[in-house]
C-alpha cells in the first residue's frame, strides 16, 4: 500500500532511537528536528519504503542519513560492525556524490570526536571516475556506505566480487528522485534497483525529492511491484515547508509598442538592480546558449559591476568543463561571487551556499522546475525563497502569472515517467546476463517488478531477447551480432563471449550522445556553438540563421563542422533550433487555458474594464501594471477574433504570399501540439497528396497549404481511436524518428561508443541517422528497437495519450472546435506563426518529389 | 514507385531493388546523352569503347562500421549485385554488336573501404565481383584509389594489374585524389573521375532530400565528368555546402552541371542554379 504520512513522529520517539553519541552530536549542531525528520526518520529505523518530498534545504539528506548513521554507530560501538555494504547512496550526479561524502565524513569525525575514538565507519564514492586502485581498496575493505550513480551501481551489479558486499544491503537511498523518474535513466535506475532487490530482499528503499507531482505515482516508481501490486511505501509530503516571495515583473510597462534596443536596455537594467540591491543571485535561463548572453550582455553594458578585476559573475551550465563549474561552486559557496546565470545544471542540489535572490528570465514551463529553481534561495528551511520571473512578452507573461497562482496555490503539474523502453531492457538483460545464468521466466518477473516494465507483455520481452540472441541474422554473421548466449530449450541465458564485460562496463549508460555539428567561423579555429545534424541538413549556403543570440551566415560544411561567417545584416533565412526548447506542462498550459475562458466569460458579458481588471487581480497575484497588459492583449484578441479557451480550439484561417495558413489555438504544451499538428498535417497531406508544412509552440500550431482545406473538419476527422495508426505513419520520415532511433540503437548496445579499445568518438566517422533506420527497416518494420524508436518519439517526445483524450473530449463535445477567417494573424496567433518549430509531413514519394523539383529546375533554366 | 504507397517509405534504399527503374550515362562522340527511364543509375557507359565505368564501390564499408562499433547487419554486398544486374540488363541492347560482352569494365577506384587491412569477408567478396564483372567482359580494369593500398594482392589471385589511370581515344579515367602528370593527361579531352561521391541536396520548403549525382564541367580545357559513388549505404557529399578534397575541384563547382542519378538521370542545371 503506498499511503501518505500524515502526522510526523514526536521528538521523544526519535530521541529514544538516537545513540546517545548521535543525540549528543545532533543537538551540538542543530537546535530541534526538522519537519521532515520527525516525518521520515523513524519510518528509515524500521526499514519501511519512505519517499520525503521537501524543497531544497530542507534536511533532506540528513533525514536520509539519520538513522543510517545512528545504526552504524551503534552496531561499532556494541562491536557487531561487519565487513559488507549497509546503505547504497544513490544520485544523478557525480558532483553531488561528493558533497554527499562531506557531509556524512563531518559529522562521522564529530561523533568520534565526541567518542575519543575511531569508529571504523567507512564512506566511499564509486563513479565513473574512480580509480582501479580505489575500486579494489574498496573490495578489500568495503564501505558500510557506497555513494554512486546509477551508471555505476549497474556495474557493480554485474562484477562478481562487488556483488557479494551487497548480498544484506539494508538501506537504498534514491536521492533527487524527481530529475530521474521522468526520462531512461530513472528507467534504468528501476531494474537496477530490482537487481538489487534480489540481493537484498529486507532492503528497504529510501527516495528523496524536491517538489514533484503526482507522489503516488513517483513512490511507485521507487519501490516497484511485488506480485503485481505496489510494495508498500509512506510518502511524507513536505513540499511546501518553506516560505516564498514570488513576483512576475515585466521590464517595461507596455510590452507591445517597445523596440528590440530598448527592451534589451531595460532589461538587463532590470537585472542588473535586482542583482545589486541582493547579495548573490541566481539567474537561470531556459537554454544554454540564452545564458552566455546574458553574461555577455551584462558585461558589457555594466563593466564596473561584472568586468572588474574582481570576478563577480559566472556561468554554470552543463556543456562547460567539469573544472570551471567546480571552481564557480566553489566561488559560490565563498560567498564571492554576486551573480551565476545557470541553464538546468544548478537545479539539482549541489551545495552553492547562501543565495537571497533566483531570477527565472522567462517562462520555466513547470510548476515543479519554477520551484525547484526558485528554491535554491533562502537555502535554509526557516529562510524566505525569493523569485522573480521576468517575462519578455504578452504570451509568457499571461503564462508565467498563471503559474505564479499555481505555485503559491499549491499545484503542481504532473510529470510523464516512461514505460516499457525496450532498448533499456536490452541493456539492463545484457548486464543480468554477463553476470550469471538465469532463466527466462526468472528474467521476465524480475523485470516486471520495476514500475516501469509493470505492464511489459511477453511478446516485446521475447522480441528483445531475439535481438540479444542475434536472432536477426543469419547463423554463419552471428557472432558478430549475438551479444549473449540464449538455449530456447532449457530457457536458460547467460554471457557469451569474452568481450562482453569490456563492452558492457565500457558502453552502459542512458544519456544520448548528441550527434552535434560544430560551427566554426571559416577560415579560423574559433567555435561559436554547435548545432544538430539535422539542423545542418536543412542549411544551404547563403542561409542565414540565429545561434547563440547572434546571426551567421552559413558557408560550407567539412565534415562535422559548418563553417560560417559572422558579419550577416540580413535576416533569419531558416527558423531558429528549437531542440533545447523546454515544453510546457500539460497541466499547467490545461490552467492558462481555464484562465482565457474565464476572460472570454467577462467580455461575453460586457464586464467594464474596471470589473476585469479587479477580476485579473485577485485571481492572479499580478500588480497593476501586469493586469492592464493582460486586460489589453486580451480584449485585442476578443475584438479581433474570438478568444480560445480549455474547452473551445479555435481554428483561424488567413492567407499570406500566396500561402493558406490555419493557425489552430491549441494551448495544451508542446507536447500534445507535437502530435496533434502531426496527425492534422497528415489527414491534409493525404487528402491534397502534397508535404505540408507545420509549425508549432506549447500554445498551438500552424499548418500551410496548397489548397483550400477545412482544417476544423480534418481536426473533427481525426478519430480518437485511430490516432495512434495515423501518428505511426505521421512519424514515419520524420527526422524526430531518425535522430532518437540513433539514441535508442546505442543504448540498445547496437551502436557502440567503445569497442575493441576504440572510443568511437560522436563526429568522427559519422554514420548518419539515415543509414542506420534504413538497415534496420530492411530486418524488419517492426525491429524492437525501431519500435521502442516509434514509443519514445510518440510517448516521451510527444504526449500521443493525451491527445488522444483531448480527440475524446472533441467527440464528445466538451471540447468545442471552432472556425473562423481572420485575415491575418490575431494578436494570439502571432507567436505561433512567428516563433513556431517548423517541420514537414512528408507524404510524397521521394522520386515524385524528385520529379516536381526538377521540372521546376527545367523551368528556370529555361528563362537564362 | 509511382503509385502511392500505403504506407510512407522512407527512400529508394528501403524498397527492394529489383523495383528500381535504373538510369544510366551513355557517352557519345564528345557528349552525353541521357537515356531515360533505363538501367544503371550509378555507371557511366562510354559507347565508342564499349566500357563500363564505375567507380567507389568501398566493399568492407559496413564490416568497418561493425570494427567501430556499429553493429548494423550488412546488406552492401547483396545491393551491389543487384545494381550491377540492372546495369547490365539496361545495357544488353547496346552489347548485341558486340557479343554481349562489354570490352572493358573500368572499377575507378575505391573498390575496397579499409586501406590498410584485408578481412576473410572482402577476400570473397573482392574476389567474386572481379569474377562477375570478369564474365561480363573481355578485361576488367582496376583503376588505384586512395583506399586501394593493399587491393594489388587480392587482384593478383586473378592476374590483374592495378593501374593508376586508364585512357584510350581521349577519354582519361583516374580516381582523382592527385592530378596526374603524363602526357596521356595533357592530351586528353575528357576525363572521367569519382573520389568526392557528389550528391546534391533538393529542397522545397523544408523538406530537403539528397541524391546521388554526376557532375559535368571543365578543368584545362577538358571536359570532365564526377561519377557519383557505386557505395549503397552512403549517399555522399551534398555539392551544395561542401568544401572538395580533390585538386580536380579545388576551384569550386559551381559552374558544373548535376544530373541527379535516381530512377533515371534528370538534369539539374548548374550547381549555381540550386544555390
Amino acid at each position: 500500500m503506498i499511503d501518505f504520512k500524515t502526522v510526523p513522529n514526536r521528538t521523544e520517539e526519535l530521541l529514544n532511537i538516537l545513540h546517545p553519541l548521535v543525540r549528543e552530536w545532533f543537538f551540538s549542531r542543530f537546535k530541534e528536528f526538522s519537519l521532515p525528520q520527525l516525518f521520515g526518520v523513524m519510518e528509515i529505523h524500521s526499514r519501511n519504503n519512505i519517499l520525503v518530498s521537501a524543497p531544497t534545504g530542507a534536511t533532506k539528506t540528513l533525514t536520509g542519513f539519520l538513522s543510517i548513521l545512528n545504526e552504524l554507530v551503534g552496531a561499532s560501538e556494541a562491536g557487531v560492525l561487519e565487513n559488507r555494504v549497509y546503505a547504497v547512496y544513490i544520485s544523478p550526479l557525480k558532483a553531488l556524490n561528493e558533497d554527499i561524502r562531506v557531509n556524512l565524513v563531518e559529522p562521522l569525525k564529530a561523533i568520534e570526536g565526541i567518542a575519543g575514538k575511531s569508529l571504523g565507519i567507512r564512506v566511499a564514492v564509486r563513479t565513473g571516475d574512480t580509480s582501479p586502485s580505489e575500486k579494489s581498496a574498496m573490495l578489500r575493505k568495503p564501505p558500510h556506505i557506497l555513494i554512486t550513480t546509477p551508471e555505476s551501481l549497474a556495474i557493480v551489479l554485474s562484477s562478481y566480487r562487488f556483488v557479494d558486499l551487497l548480498k544484506a544491503v539494508e538501506w537504498c537511498v534514491v536521492d533527487e528522485v524527481h530529475a530521474l523518474a521522468e526520462n531512461k535513466r530513472g528507467v534504468h535506475l528501476s531494474v537496477s534497483l530490482e537487481r538489487l532487490q534480489l540481493l537484498s530482499p529486507g532492503m528497504a528503499r529510501v527516495g528523496l525529492s524536491a517538489t514533484i507531482a503526482p507522489l503516488d505515482k513517483i513512490a511507485h516508481f521507487l519501490v516497484g511491484n511485488d506480485s503485481e501490486s505496489p510494495r508498500s511505501c509512506k510518502i511524507c509530503d513536505v513540499q511546501f515547508v518553506k516560505k516564498m516571495d514570488l513576483k512576475v515583473i515585466c521590464p517595461v510597462p507596455d510590452l507591445i509598442d517597445v523596440e528590440h534596443g530598448k527592451m534589451q536596455d531595460a532589461l538587463y537594467t532590470l537585472i542588473d538592480d535586482l542583482v545589486q540591491s541582493h547579495r548573490t543571485t541566481v539567474i537561470f535561463t531556459n537554454t544554454r546558449s540564452a545564458t552566455e548572453r546574458v553574461i555577455n550582455h551584462l558585461k558589457e553594458r555594466f563593466p564596473k559591476n561584472y568586468a572588474s578585476d574582481v570576478q563577480t559573475i559566472g556561468a554554470h551550465h552543463g556543456s562547460l568543463s567539469k573544472e570551471h563549474r567546480h571552481s564557480i561552486e566553489q566561488l559560490l559557496r565563498e560567498g564571492r561571487l554576486r551573480v551565476v546565470v545557470s541553464s538546468t545544471s544548478l537545479e539539482l542540489g549541489i551545495d552553492i551556499g547562501f543565495i537571497d535572490l533566483v531570477i527565472l528570465l522567462g517562462s520555466p514551463k513547470t510548476v515543479a522546475r519554477a520551484l525547484q529553481r526558485i528554491g535554491r534561495s533562502g537555502h535554509r528551511l526557516t529562510s524566505v525563497s525569493k523569485g522573480r520571473i521576468i517575462v519578455l512578452d504578452r504570451d509568457d507573461m499571461v503564462e508565467c502569472a498563471v503559474l505564479l497562482k499555481s505555485a503559491i496555490e499549491r499545484r503542481i503539474d504532473r510529470i510523464h515517467i516512461p514505460s516499457n523502453c525496450l532498448d533499456v531492457l536490452a541493456q539492463q538483460i545484457y548486464g543480468i546476463a554477463i553476470s550469471s545464468k538465469i532463466h527466462v521466466n526468472e528474467l521476465y518477473a524480475l523485470v516486471r517488478r520495476s514500475f516501469c516494465y509493470g505492464t511489459l507483455s511477453l511478446s516485446d520481452f521475447n522480441e528483445v531477447l531475439d535481438y540479444l540472441s542475434g536472432k536477426y541474422i543469419s547463423l554463419e554473421d552471428r557472432n558478430i551480432y549475438a551479444k549473449i548466449w540464449h538455449d530456447p530449450e532449457t530457457g536458460f541465458i547467460g554471457r557469451r563471449g569474452r568481450m562482453s564485460r569490456v563492452i558492457y562496463m565500457t558502453n552502459i549508460g542512458t544519456i544520448p550522445d548528441e550527434t552535434f555539428v560544430t560551427v566554426k567561423i571559416a577560415g579560423t579555429e574559433q567555435v561559436v556553438g554547435k548545432i544538430d545534424e539535422g539542423f545542418l541538413e536543412r542549411l544551404t549556403k547563403g542561409d542565414v540563421f540565429i545561434l547563440g543570440g547572434d546571426k551567421y551566415e552559413f558557408l560550407y560544411a567539412k565534415g562535422m563542422v559548418a563553417c560560417v561567417n559572422a558579419s550577416v545584416y540580413r535576416s533569419p533565412t531558416i527558423p531558429s533550433w528549437f531542440s533545447e526548447m523546454l515544453p510546457l506542462s500539460f497541466d499547467l498550459a490545461v490552467e492558462v487555458g481555464r484562465f482565457r475562458r474565464l476572460m472570454e466569460e467577462k467580455f461575453l458579458h460586457n464586464r467594464s474594464k474596471a470589473e476585469i481588471l479587479s477580476f485579473i487581480n485577485e485571481y492572479l497575484y499580478v500588480d497593476s501594471n501586469t493586469a492592464d497588459s493582460i486586460y489589453n492583449y486580451f480584449r485585442e484578441q476578443f475584438l479581433f477574433s474570438e478568444i480560445p479557451t480549455d474547452k473551445k480550439i479555435l481554428v483561424e484561417g488567413f492567407s499570406d504570399k500566396g500561402r493558406v495558413y490555419a493557425v489552430v489555438h491549441s494551448l495544451y504544451g508542446r507536447r500534445v501540439n507535437d502530435c496533434l499538428s502531426r496527425a492534422v498535417a497528415f489527414v491534409i497531406a493525404r487528402s491534397q497528396h502534397r508535404d505540408v508544412e507545420l509549425g508549432l509552440t506549447d500554445n498551438g500550431f500552424y499548418v500551410v497549404y496548397g489548397k483550400n482545406v477545412n482544417v476544423a473538419a480534418a481536426l473533427k476527422l481525426l478519430q480518437s481511436e485511430k490516432l495512434e495508426l495515423v501518428m505511426k505513419n505521421a512519424v514515419e520520415r520524420a527526422e524526430i524518428l531518425k535522430r532518437r532511433f540513433r539514441h535508442c540503437a546505442s543504448r540498445a548496445l547496437m551502436i557502440l561508443r567503445n569497442y575493441m579499445g576504440r572510443e568511437k568518438r560522436v563526429g568522427r566517422q559519422q554514420v548518419s541517422s539515415m543509414i542506420l533506420i534504413n538497415a534496420v527497416r530492411r530486418i524488419s518494420p517492426d525491429f524492437c528497437i525501431l519500435k521502442e524508436a516509434r514509443r519514445e518519439v510518440l510517448e516521451d517526445v510527444m504526449d500521443m495519450p493525451t491527445a488522444i483524450n483531448l480527440l475524446k473530449a472533441v467527440e464528445d463535445k466538451t471540447v468545442k472546435v471552432k472556425s473562423v477567417q481572420t485575415g491575418m494573424p490575431s494578436p494570439f496567433a502571432l507567436k505561433i506563426v512567428l516563433e513556431s518549430q517548423t517541420d514537414v509531413l512528408k507524404i510524397e514519394d521521394k522520386i515524385e518529389f524528385l520529379k516536381r523539383m526538377h521540372e521546376r529546375i527545367l523551368e528556370k533554366i529555361k528563362d537564362k | 514507385m509511382r503509385v502511392q504507397a500505403p504506407l510512407p517509405v522512407c527512400c529508394s534504399f528501403c524498397k527492394p531493388l529489383f523495383t528500381l527503374f535504373f538510369s544510366l550515362f551513355v557517352w557519345k562522340s564528345g557528349t552525353v546523352l541521357l537515356l531515360p527511364g533505363l538501367a544503371c543509375r550509378l555507371g557511366l557507359y562510354v559507347r565508342k569503347l564499349n566500357a563500363l565505368v564505375i567507380g567507389d564501390v568501398h566493399i568492407g564499408y559496413e564490416e568497418a562500421l561493425n570494427r567501430r562499433g556499429v553493429l548494423l547487419p550488412r546488406f552492401h554486398f547483396q545491393d551491389v549485385l543487384s545494381s550491377l544486374e540492372g546495369v547490365f540488363r539496361f545495357l544488353e541492347p547496346e552489347l548485341v554488336q558486340h557479343n554481349g560482352l562489354f570490352s572493358e569494365i573500368i572499377i575507378n577506384g575505391d573498390l575496397k573501404h579499409e586501406f590498410g587491412s584485408i578481412s576473410g569477408q572482402e577476400w570473397r567478396e573482392v574476389l567474386k565481383l572481379i569474377d562477375l564483372l570478369s564474365s561480363r567482359c573481355r578485361r576488367v580494369v582496376i583503376v588505384k584509389g586512395n583506399h586501394d593500398v593493399v587491393l594489388g594482392h587480392i587482384a593478383g589471385k586473378r592476374n590483374i594489374v592495378l593501374v593508376d589511370d586508364y585512357s584510350a581515344d581521349g577519354i582519361f579515367i583516374c580516381h582523382g585524389h592527385q592530378i596526374p602528370g603524363k602526357v596521356a593527361f595533357r592530351k586528353a579531352k575528357v576525363v572521367i573521375i569519382g573520389n568526392e561521391h557528389p550528391a546534391v541536396s533538393v529542397r522545397e520548403g523544408p523538406r530537403v532530400e539528397t541524391f546521388k549525382c554526376f557532375l559535368r564541367g571543365r578543368f584545362r580545357g577538358k571536359d570532365m565528368i564526377v561519377m557519383p559513388s557505386f557505395n549503397p549505404v552512403t549517399i555522399g557529399t551534398d555539392v551544395l555546402k561542401a568544401q572538395f578534397i580533390s585538386p580536380f575541384l579545388k576551384s569550386g563547382v559551381r559552374n558544373f552541371e548535376v544530373f541527379v542519378a535516381a530512377d533515371k538521370v534528370y538534369a539539374f542545371g548548374r550547381v549555381r542554379d540550386l544555390e
